[in-house]
């Protein structure tokens, strides 16, 4: 037990940031907790937990990346009893993450009323039903962690199929336990299964994953034997060769498969779907985060100034990007007149998509010294400034006027960013932005 | 021999059709300072990582402590300890964590020894392992090994990224670690000195095989160069068994040979006045010749 207890000390106090994150996340929680126990209630007074939840879950996002590298090293093979003290310390921390919520759901029950919580023992009938309901509430965020974290651990790979894995992983979040949350049809005994379920076949993958990456690794060696060898297209710009953006056909192909699972598993509310679509378009910028660290060979092997790689390094993920972004904007433009998109909606969602592909490919550009505290800051704000923006469209009415001037604000930003990354990339230093092995958690 | 560390029988790997090693047996004995030596991609890799059970043999058995390498329990991999030839350390940690995260795997640490390794090699527990050169995350990992003192180490060329100095002091360590006579090292290295000044016993793989498997001074017995100088000064159709390479000058023909015995010599002048004297060979001259 003594290394899983180090591994989930390090998950959420292995560095400066995540020490920091996984402290304010305490103490906002046990703030929440003194505020709605012993003071007068409203629902602005959950802001705290909130936050705290979030701080405590982004407090343990060394969690996938620690258990990524273990895995697919040798050293999980050798250490001892490896894989199931990972598997553990992986439980345990999705278990721990969901703990603020758990505790302080009995309290946001009496959120409303004008009394402390603390006079919910005077109701023990009352007392009971919040009981019950924060075991529900707390097996749906272990759930909900998990898949999470899976979305994390997806994304890190860094490729078209880890981003369609990742959204597809986001698909079925939104359709099991944050819907059951919403609609409050979730049970602790099917929240229980659902986790007997997803662990077992997770953890029995997760242990036997060296043999079976052994027989895949035979299996691909045979079928490469049988076709002749290696048969990846090759042709295009070399520089969009070298960036990865020659082919942006593979990137719809693997945008099209969640989004057609979204439209197959009834995503009806004209918010999440347009909420969706709008990750897809970060999701569809981000892929430039990886633009400064490939550019080194571009460097090498042309004239190019600084200067002058940035200029090629834009036009070729924007070549790219705006193919990806007219398909979204076409799926939009066919989901919104299926779902009954409102016309507000419409000519408001169309360029929040464009803004969130923009701002997030120019927030790519601007890495050029790997993923930093200010960068990791701007990224989750764009994220949920568009979440924020999703819901405002779906609101009746809609808050018109707000969300144009976040739009043009959102404007501005990808303006900002694009003036940053240039003057970034007139100074780039390949030694600070190497591709780090550590983030890839491929083959764990 | 049941008391083996380590135990091959007809050992052979595959990838798809290309055989990497191909029906090796042997057997190495608690104490044993393996030096494994081959050209790039000869499959020292790979019988290391078989060894460790990383992947499975496409044929034959390997055994480590009496278990199949394939399913090693926690107790046995506790006893082993690996230099992977690419670090595989947590670059967000810092070294203290790192350490502290592996320690905390095994029952018995010895973090005194660790304590010392690093002020002695020059490891600042503070430092943050992204902030480290390749040499230092090398020190790092010999150290992640070294910590729980195993009966099995195994090092994949360890000393590929050092300097002279720590490689004088990891060679250093490495002696100070088998001199009780207990503990197994099997390490590869493309730094033959190395070998030469460490490992009792030589593997050298070729084509997949173990061209030679025994102990250095044996191996420097086997493999000579004769100098043949003959009295009557005519050598040219002089038969040299055994001869792994062979250069003639007039009168004058050197000879390395393998499998040479102090009986080799009679056969070889077969009653002819011929002058010869036996040079013994580094271990590299000994690697270049079984390679040409």
């Amino acid at each position: 037990m003594r290394a899983v207890a180090r591994l989930v000390f390090l998950y959420f106090a292995g560095t400066a940031m995540t020490r920091a994150l996984t402290i304010c996340g305490l103490l906002s929680c046990l703030i929440s907790l003194y505020v709605v126990t012993y003071l007068p209630q409203s629902q602005h007074m959950l802001a705290f937990a909130q936050v705290g939840q979030l701080l405590f879950f982004l407090g343990s996002a060394l969690m996938p990346v620690m258990v990524g590298r273990l895995a697919q090293g040798h050293a999980s093979g050798l250490l001892p009893y490896g894989r199931w003290k990972l598997l553990l310390s992986m439980l345990l921390t999705v278990f721990l993450v969901a703990l603020p919520t758990g505790i302080l759901t009995p309290f946001a029950f009496v959120a409303g009323m004008s009394e402390p919580a603390a006079a919910l023992v005077a109701h023990p009938g009352l007392l009971e039903f919040s009981i019950t309901r924060a075991w529900i509430i707390y097996t749906s965020c272990v759930i909900i962690a998990g898949w999470l974290y899976l979305v994390m651990w997806f994304l890190s790979e860094r490729n078209r199929a880890g981003f369609a894995k990742g959204m597809l992983v986001i698909v079925i979040m939104m359709f099991l336990p944050a819907r059951e949350i919403q609609e409050l049809s979730a049970t602790t005994r099917w929240n229980l299964e659902q986790l007997a379920v997803a662990w077992t076949v997770f953890g029995a993958l997760f242990l036997a994953w060296p043999r079976l990456k052994n027989v895949r690794a035979t299996l691909r060696r045979a079928t490469a034997g049988s076709r002749g060898g290696f048969s990846r297209d090759t042709s295009g710009r070399e520089v969009d060769l070298i960036l990865g953006t020659g082919n942006p056909w593979l990137f719809i192909a693997a945008q099209l498969i969640p989004i057609a699972v979204a439209s197959r598993v009834g995503i009806d509310l004209p918010s999440v779907w347009l909420y969706f679509l709008t990750i897809f378009s970060t999701v569809n910028g981000a892929i430039a985060g990886q633009a400064a660290e490939r550019s080194r060979a571009l460097w090498l092997r042309s004239g190019w100034s600084r200067s002058g790689l940035f200029a090629a390094v834009e036009k070729s993920f924007l070549r790219h990007n705006v193919v990806v972004l007219v398909l979204l904007l076409l799926i939009m433009g066919l989901i919104g007149a299926r779902a009954g998109f409102t016309r507000a909606l419409m000519a408001m969602g169309l360029p929040l998509v464009v803004l969130g592909t923009l701002a997030s490919t120019y927030l790519g550009l601007s890495l050029t010294r790997g993923l930093r505290w200010f960068e990791a800051s701007l990224g989750v704000t764009l994220m949920l400034t568009l979440m924020a923006v999703s819901q405002m469209l779906g609101a009746q009415p809609a808050p018109l006027s707000v969300v144009i001037v976040i739009e043009i604000l959102l404007a501005f930003s990808a303006l900002a960013l694009r003036i940053l990354a240039r003057r970034r990339w007139a100074t780039i230093d390949w030694t600070q932005c190497r591709p780090t092995r550590a983030l890839s958690l491929r083959g764990a | 021999m049941n008391d083996a560390t380590v135990q091959a029988a007809h050992l052979s790997k595959s990838f798809g059709a290309k055989r990497v090693l191909d029906d090796l047996t042997f057997a190495v004995a608690p104490g044993d300072v393996i030096g494994v030596l081959g050209k790039n991609g000869a499959g020292k890799t790979t019988l290391l990582e078989l060894m460790l059970g990383f992947t499975p043999p496409s044929a034959g058995d390997i055994r480590v402590f009496g278990h199949s390498s394939e399913r090693l329990p926690g107790d046995a991999k506790s006893r082993v300890g690996f230099v992977p030839q690419q670090d595989e350390l947590i670059d967000q940690l810092t070294v203290a964590d790192q350490l502290r995260l592996i320690a905390s795997f095994y029952p018995h640490w010895d973090a005194e020894l660790i304590d010392r390794l690093c002020t002695e090699w020059g490891v600042n527990p503070k430092a943050r392992v992204k902030s480290m050169s390749v040499g230092e995350r090398q020190k790092l990992s010999i150290l992640l090994a070294f910590g729980h003192r195993p009966d099995l180490l195994v090092l994949d060329e360890p000393v590929a990224s050092l300097d002279p100095m720590a490689r004088r002091q990891f060679l250093e360590q490495l002696v100070e670690a088998s001199a009780d006579g207990r503990r197994t090292v099997i390490f590869s290295s493309h730094i033959v000195s190395d070998i030469e000044r460490l490992a009792n016993r030589i593997w050298i793989l070729k084509d997949g095989r173990l061209d030679w498997q025994g102990d250095l001074d044996s191996l420097k017995e086997s493999i000579v160069r004769l100098h043949l100088r003959a009295a009557d000064g005519v050598l040219a159709n002089l038969e040299v068994p055994g001869a792994l390479s062979v250069r003639r000058d007039g009168s004058f023909t050197t000879a390395v040979v393998r499998d040479w015995t102090p009986g080799s010599l009679e056969s070889l002048t077969a009653g002819r006045a011929i002058d010869v004297q036996v040079e013994s060979l580094a271990l590299e001259e000994i690697f270049l010749e079984l390679h040409r």
